[in-house]
């Protein structure tokens, strides 16, 4: 299975992959899981409690300044199978891939195709695969396989990340993404205000799947920096992301 | 065929990741200095056929999750087996060991990252199996291997005492590979994976040239072409050679003929002139031509100053990209600036005049001895400055335009002084965009390859014209 979480950056995306890992783990205790962080802006490594690592950016940039050191008959698929190995972190619970940063000046045409190669032949080798994606979709729109079984779009309750939300679900179909069934989460809803954001999202043609209240918990949580994993079970936040992911692994 | 091996081996396996809960033991791989694999010819007296040695500790004698460096060696024998021939079996090592269920095969030579899972060793699989397995897989596919022999060794020592000599063999084979040149293989590869931004550009790799982004060497091609025939690189054979100094080969022709839509017919791998290689958009360098001098000026991708001809990196990689065939400006690798065959036909290195000194250092080692004094770098910032350099160093370009090219010179108008040269581009049309009311303005012979060579002379002159068009006429 491949979810896939996005959102606007600050809603909370890295939050929900990381309970979605969690939760993989706990559901299917003998499955393989990798988790990909595919927003540079986002730490999800830090999120689930996992030794930062070199991104495939950083191996990217890496290829190219010393490309021509190499010797001749080491291909650079070779070379970058071998490097994309070495910097998956492999957790207790799960293994962790970071994107990194997109490239800069030069062409990166050829490399790119063959990381996307290596990327989608290393997905395949998991039985679940959770990303943490950037708005954009940028990540998911380069793949080759473009498969996502559930994309799950996180949403606070500004209008402005209502807007990313319901362009997000319009992207997904604008970049031929086969998306499986989507769920949109509204996260960090204050008390008494649930009713408010529903009608809102409503008026945006957006149905909402989950609330996951504010949770002064979590934002302990950010402010400690301590993993997803230290949080306590009671955790309304918690709780409540842990109901959907029934819905969303079934 | 494996009967006797305990776990399932087969192609379905391959690619198969073995993580780090899931591993018995790990051999080689970043964390452990000393690893390597190597096949190697022998006399067949000297191969026991079929044996596989270990020594030092098996599978089972390591605990869960434990690290050990490795060496890995096979002899092969057989009359039809040539020593060129070891890398190429070396390679399949990798997959045949990817092939057997659990394990998991990283990289090559002294890289070598082997994983085994515990299911494996539960099994009952053993090292001894991995070399049988092996060399069975390598008989089945190279029926001129007449005898092979394994042996496996895991003790610190042994791989310590060999390594030296393996890693000498790698380099003797790889010196071999950077010298390995366009004549002496049979095939090229074509690359179209930049037909997304050039729909009809269409990237030739040899040994001698490697295609423009500097990402994909011939070594890459065939690995890529091998793997996904299908896919964006693809065998080009050579045909025949149509022209030997330029680099024009009929299989080339067809192939870019059939891959370009029809758009180009011929190209020259080894000349700018002419029919050059068409650009894509993401070459590392551009070699330009500078028509006031007959030479040429090369330039990375990394530079943002003016060049010497007073274009940018981007301005003139507007006219050489897209994948049309543009005279005068190349789009390149900066490792063809290594290649034997840079710029073959129009006189190689005797034509080279200025590039960024980031280039000048990369690349020194390659420069003929004779002209490394002679090429001018940034502090070179204009054309007047760069006549005065190669005519002070003694470049045989100054030495060629000392001599009187067109005896019909008119007698009033003297050789041009350089402070009257514009910096002009090869498009005819920039070349006339004269401001109204300059001085008169003298513009050296600019010679265009099968055109013969023609002089522009402006003598107080006024023109306007939205697009001067000049069109060789057609025959």
């Amino acid at each position: 299975m491949i979810i896939a979480v996005s959102g606007k950056g600050g809603t909370g995306k890295t939050f929900v992959s990381s309970v979605l890992v969690t939760q993989l783990r706990k559901t299917f205790p003998d499955a393989s899981i990798l988790a990909v962080d595919a927003d540079p802006d986002a730490n999800l490594a830090f999120s689930l409690g996992l030794e930062m690592s070199r991104s495939i950016g950083d191996v990217r940039e890496q290829l190219l300044a010393e490309k021509d050191k190499l010797a001749p008959s080491v291909t650079k698929r070779e070379w970058l199978d071998g490097k994309i190995f070495e910097i998956t972190i492999e957790g207790p619970n799960c293994d962790l891939l970071i994107m990194g940063r997109p490239e800069g000046r030069g062409c990166y045409c050829s490399v790119n195709h063959l990381l996307r190669n290596i990327i989608d032949s290393a997905k395949d080798s998991y039985d679940h695969v959770v990303i943490d994606a950037e708005a954009g979709l940028e990540h998911l729109s380069r793949t080759t396989t473009r498969d996502v079984d559930k994309l799950v779009v996180v949403t606070d309750q500004s209008l402005n990340s209502l807007k990313t939300a319901y362009s997000i679900r319009k992207m997904s179909n604008d970049l031929e993404l086969n998306v499986g069934k989507l769920f949109v989460v509204g996260n960090k809803i204050r008390d008494g205000q649930a009713d408010l954001f529903l009608s809102k999202a409503q008026e945006m043609g957006l149905d909402i799947d989950a609330i996951v209240p504010f949770d002064e918990y979590v934002t302990e949580l950010d402010l400690e920096g301590r993993p997803v994993a230290s949080l306590k079970e009671e955790s309304p936040a918690f709780m409540a992301v842990t109901k959907l992911c029934g819905s969303i692994f079934s | 065929m494996f009967e006797d091996i305990p776990v399932e081996v087969g192609i379905v396996h391959e690619g198969e990741r073995i993580r780090q809960q899931q591993m018995h033991v790990e051999f080689g791989g970043p964390k452990v200095p000393n690893k390597f694999e190597l096949v190697q010819m022998k006399a067949p007296k000297d191969v026991k056929d079929g044996k596989v040695t270990v020594v030092g500790k098996g599978l089972a004698d390591f605990e869960a999750r434990s690290r050990a460096p490795i060496a890995i060696i096979f002899h092969v024998a057989g009359k039809k087996m040539e020593k060129d021939l070891e890398p190429v079996l070396e390679r399949r090592i990798h997959d045949f060991f990817n092939y057997v269920e659990g394990v998991m095969h990283l990289n090559q030579r002294y890289d070598i990252w082997i994983r085994v899972n515990k299911e494996d060793v539960k099994k009952g699989l053993t090292l001894e199996h991995l070399g049988k397995i092996t060399i069975q897989l390598m008989k089945q596919e190279f029926k001129f291997i007449e005898k092979m022999e394994a042996f496996i060794y895991t003790d610190e020592k042994d791989i310590e005492s060999r390594i030296k000599s393996a890693r000498e063999i790698y380099e003797a084979r790889d010196a071999r590979a950077r010298t390995l040149t366009d004549d002496e293989v049979d095939e090229f590869y074509g690359c179209i994976l930049c037909q997304s931004f050039a729909p009809i550009h269409i990237c030739v790799i040899t040994p001698e040239r490697m295609a423009l982004c500097g990402a994909i060497s011939w070594f890459d091609a065939r690995a890529s072409a091998r793997i996904d025939p299908e896919g964006p690189n693809f065998v080009i054979e050579k045909g025949e050679v149509l022209d030997a100094g330029k680099g024009q080969y009929s299989g080339v022709d067809e192939a870019v003929d059939e891959k370009s839509g029809g758009v180009t017919k011929e190209i020259y791998l080894h000349s700018m002139f002419g029919l050059p290689h068409t650009s894509c958009g993401c070459f590392e360098a551009i070699v330009f031509y500078i028509p006031e001098i007959d030479g040429v000026g090369l330039v990375n991708r990394e530079y943002m100053e003016t060049c010497v001809n007073g274009l940018k990196f981007s301005q003139m990689a507007e006219q050489t990209g897209g994948g049309e065939q543009t005279e005068g400006f190349l789009g390149t690798a900066v490792e063809y600036f290594r290649s034997k065959k840079f710029l073959q036909g129009d006189g190689g290195w005797t034509k080279v005049a200025w590039m960024p000194k980031v280039i000048f250092d990369s690349i020194v080692d390659f420069i003929p001895e004779e002209f490394k004094d002679k090429i001018a770098t940034e502090d070179v910032k204009n054309l007047k400055g760069l006549k005065s350099f190669l005519e002070e160093k003694g470049h045989p370009l100054a030495q060629a335009w000392a001599k009187p090219v067109e005896e019909e010179i008119p007698a009033e108008a003297p050789a041009p002084a350089a402070s009257e040269i514009v910096p002009v581009t090869a498009s005819p049309a920039t070349l006339m965009q004269v401001p109204a009311g300059a001085p008169a303005m003298t513009l050296p012979a600019m010679t265009v390859p099968g055109g013969g060579g023609f002089k522009f002379t402006f003598k107080n002159a006024r023109i306007y014209a939205d697009k001067v068009i000049i069109q060789k006429a057609k025959e």
